[in-house]
């Protein structure tokens, strides 16, 4: 099975088992990682907003023009900024390395 | 000579509105005056939806989709969300590169808000340009070796009307990278524009093409999408990017005047270049030893920019209080300083103080043309300092 792997908001890695299939949103709730979801994958927020190791960028399929919207809304956006929910693990991604920003806004809170 | 009403020969510092703008523009003072960010209700409802079909009409006379327009007061403030937005977020993502380059001619709002980001830790690079009031490609070329996050080079300049080439600095900047910023203020409604070039950001204004003074827009691209930081905090209208109310009477104005010159800037440009050549064939005849400033190729169909053989631009001004025309831009008119754009095309300080900006427009009719150059030539062959000469 492909691994992943996050680094935390304090900068600690973890390692963990991404079935390929599942999103980046859904390996974090899966092994307990600490990223919100708040809309569940349906692309009406940003709170699953990850940084894509630059190494693993060209690897992704491009985000749509919807999760584009999204980002626009991120906090702490940066160059290889996406949303974990649309990202989908392949046997290509083992390895995949994501880093969790430094906070997230859930726009049903602004 | 009396004439009825003074000459209108100023149309790059400004256009009267079209009727027809105006007559669009009426029922959204009084019939339906909602604020269109209203959705509760149904006056509020249909404000934003004649908002919404105006924004398109806009999107359309650049080629780019409805959704990449952000509305605002003008080009100016279009130009100072652009260029500082482009460089604060980018600041805020970490993009190491600093270095932003635009050219000794533009617009002051646009040299005003790329040199206020030196102050920011950020490298402004100012291209010059050449007697013809056009860039040189391999002076941008060079510029770009150094990583660089933004370009910003006007579409048609205010004072000489010149045409930069921006399809092929478009291709140039695309290949190093960079961000091109396009502020095309006096360019849309003049000459065909295409965001298609490879233009992430580009600034509009109404008043210069028969709309209403006091609103614009800034095109930011989606795909790929160019981001930038905003500059008003409030309630994050316009995707966040401008907050502040819409003003429907002024966007339905603006988009009125974005249709009528999709549909008639052929027509208009052919008619006005032919009311210019009249005059510069008259003006030459009266004033022997007149000079054209910058390109005569490259350059707006309205505009000439001339060099009196003698004299001062401003005396010569003042002589014809019938006639409405300039020494530079209304924006820096005030400043006693000779125009900033002529010194860089290599115009002296006495050369660019005999320079007459003359703009033709949508409404100047064949016998404006006429009485103008009457009064230019008989006010010139009577100025005491051509009498001192």
């Amino acid at each position: 099975m492909p691994k992943m792997i996050f680094i935390e908001r304090d900068g600690t890695q973890r390692e963990v088992e991404a079935p390929i299939g599942l999103s980046v949103l859904e390996v974090a709730h899966k092994h307990g990682v600490d990223i919100e979801g708040a809309c569940e994958g349906s692309l009406a927020c940003s709170t699953c907003h990850v940084i894509v190791d630059p190494e693993w960028i060209d690897q992704l399929v491009e985000p749509t023009e919807d999760e584009e919207d999204m980002l626009d809304l991120a906090f702490g956006l940066e160059k290889t900024s996406r949303l974990g929910c649309q990202i989908v693990i392949t046997p290509q991604l083992d390895g995949l390395v994501v880093k969790l920003p430094a906070s997230s806004r859930n726009a049903a809170q602004g | 000579m009396t004439l009825n009403r003074p000459i209108f020969l100023d149309n790059q510092s400004t256009t009267p509105c079209d009727p027809r703008v105006v007559a669009a523009m009426l029922p959204w003072f009084t019939d339906n005056f909602a604020n269109p960010h209203s959705a509760e209700h149904a006056m509020g409802r249909a404000a934003e939806a004649a908002v919404e079909a105006g924004r398109a009409e806009i999107a359309a006379l650049i080629g780019a989709e409805a959704r990449e327009i952000v509305l605002t007061s003008g080009a100016t403030e279009s130009n100072n969300l652009a260029i500082k937005g482009a460089a604060r977020h980018a600041l805020r993502v970490n993009d190491p590169r600093r270095r932003v380059i635009t050219v000794a001619t533009e617009h002051k709002c646009v040299l005003e808000s790329v040199r206020d980001l030196a102050a920011e830790g950020f490298e402004p690079v100012i291209l010059p340009v050449g007697p013809d009031g056009l860039i040189d490609l391999d002076d941008l070329t060079e510029a770009l070796v150094v990583p660089t996050l933004l370009v910003s080079v006007m579409a048609v300049n205010n004072e000489t009307g010149v045409i930069q080439n921006l399809p092929a600095i478009a291709a140039l900047v695309k290949e190093a990278g960079a961000l091109l910023h396009c502020d095309a203020a006096q360019g849309v409604g003049k000459i065909a524009i295409d965001v298609g070039y490879g233009i992430d950001l580009l600034s509009l204004t109404a008043h210069k093409i028969y709309g209403p003074k006091g609103v614009g827009a800034l095109y930011v691209r989606r795909r790929p999408r160019a981001r930038i930081a905003a500059l008003f905090s409030g309630g994050n209208q316009e995707r966040g990017l401008r907050s502040g109310t819409l003003a429907p009477p002024l966007i339905i104005g603006f988009a009125t005047a974005a249709r009528l010159a999709a549909a008639e800037r052929e027509d208009d440009a052919a008619r006005i270049a032919g009311l210019r050549e009249h005059l510069w064939a008259e003006l030459q005849r009266g004033m022997p030893g007149i000079v054209l400033n910058g390109s005569a190729e490259a350059r707006i169909a309205g505009n000439l920019n001339v060099m009196l053989p003698d004299g001062s631009a401003s005396a010569l001004i003042a002589a014809c209080p019938d006639l409405c025309v300039s020494t530079g831009s209304a924006c820096s008119s005030a400043e006693i300083e000779p125009s900033y754009v002529l010194r860089a095309m290599g115009l002296s300080v006495a050369q660019a103080s005999r320079s007459l900006r003359i703009g033709i427009g949508r409404f100047t009719s064949p016998a404006d043309i006429d009485n103008a150059a009457r009064l230019l030539i008989a006010a010139h062959a009577s100025s005491p300092a051509r009498m001192q000469a």
